[in-house]
């Protein structure tokens, strides 16, 4: 599993020496903005089901998909936050690369499903967080990055 | 290779849920004792000669046939592939302590290292006593018990007595070690 930790300590392995000043500055550069990183991961914890429902919500209003469908949405959508729950939780994007992106288009194109619903379910996640009360300053920022960087991945 | 975020994302996967509040009082212990860790960390890399020779040296004393002519420490080539093990087993056992898991000393290092050595004829008992003894001497440099240089003079976290914790969890690992070549 990529983290921040793991990734220095793969490199060491590969070249076959012991952590380095380097590496060791880089691991505390990680945990310096861990603190940022776990607020944010406890408060989508928290969150995650009204995230989910106001996403949902805002995309159902924008389309006509089938209703149907609707619960099945909020799983992804809930599932994906989940995933981005545990990279914020290893500083890197080792959860969100193997659980949820790799052979995500295969899927999504097997199953005919709508791409755009969830880009636009995560940006509106993303443009409508409520800094401070639901998360701080920091923490949105890191929030943020991995939303974009699951947006990038989707589109 | 886990750390000990990864460990805890993959036990809340098997459940299926996010990481709450509960789950992460432990990891801001870890990286609120971040500082801590480097250092021990820090005491392992910068001791890594230090610690392998001398207990590579203090198994032979102990066993004075092994660099007789038929002793398994003789020529040099074989005693300095034994001191290289000494250093790969340290090198491993740094990455587990800065990882805060097991796990990659497991995977990289002990899967399979018994069975090589029965192979290569390397006896597990004097091994194992080497180990032991580099688990004496990294816990007693981490916690400033040792005699001659003391390692925290002037760094991060201030002093030995507060590494007490970590030096266990690293004395942990060398059990890892000694449980998997015994």
């Amino acid at each position: 599993m990529k983290s921040a930790v793991t990734t220095v300590i793969a490199s060491a392995d590969a070249a076959g020496r012991f952590p380095s000043i380097s590496d060791i500055e880089s691991v505390k550069g990680s945990f310096d903005r861990a603190n940022a990183r776990l607020e944010a991961a406890e408060k989508l914890a928290t969150n995650i089901d009204r995230f989910t429902s106001k996403a949902l919500d805002y995309v159902y209003g924008l389309h006509s998909y089938e209703q149907a469908n609707k619960d099945k949405c909020a799983r992804d959508i809930n599932h994906y936050l989940r995933l981005i729950n545990y990279c914020l939780v290893t500083g890197g994007t080792g959860p969100l690369d193997e659980w949820g992106i790799a052979g995500m288009r295969e899927v999504i194109r097997a199953q005919l499903l709508p791409t755009i619903a969830y880009v636009e379910a995560f940006t509106f996640i993303r443009d409508n967080l409520d800094i401070p009360s639901d998360m701080g300053q920091q923490a949105a920022a890191e929030f943020k990055n991995l939303l974009d960087y699951l947006i990038n991945a989707l589109a | 290779m886990l750390d000990a975020f990864s460990r805890a994302v993959v036990s809340a996967d098997s459940k299926g849920a996010p990481i709450g509040t509960a789950e992460l009082a432990s990891l801001r212990k870890y990286v609120s004792d971040a500082n801590k860790r480097i250092d021990a960390t820090l005491a392992i890399t910068q001791n890594v000669s230090c610690i392998a020779a001398d207990a590579v040296s203090g198994m032979v004393c102990e066993n004075t046939g092994l660099t007789q002519p038929g002793g398994h420490c003789y020529p040099t080539r074989r005693m300095a592939a034994c001191l290289r093990d000494g250093e790969i087993i340290l090198r491993y056992v740094s990455y587990a302590l800065l990882a805060g898991d097991p796990s990659v000393l497991d995977d990289r290092c002990l899967n399979g290292l018994k069975e090589t050595y029965l192979a290569l004829g390397v006896p597990l008992a004097n091994a194992v006593r080497a180990v032991e003894i580099m688990k004496i001497a990294t816990v007693a440099i981490m916690t400033e018990t040792n005699t001659g240089r003391k390692m925290f003079d002037g760094i991060n976290s201030g002093s030995g007595a507060e590494c007490k914790d970590i030096a266990s969890e690293a004395a942990s690992y060398f059990d890892r070690v000694i449980a998997a070549l015994s």
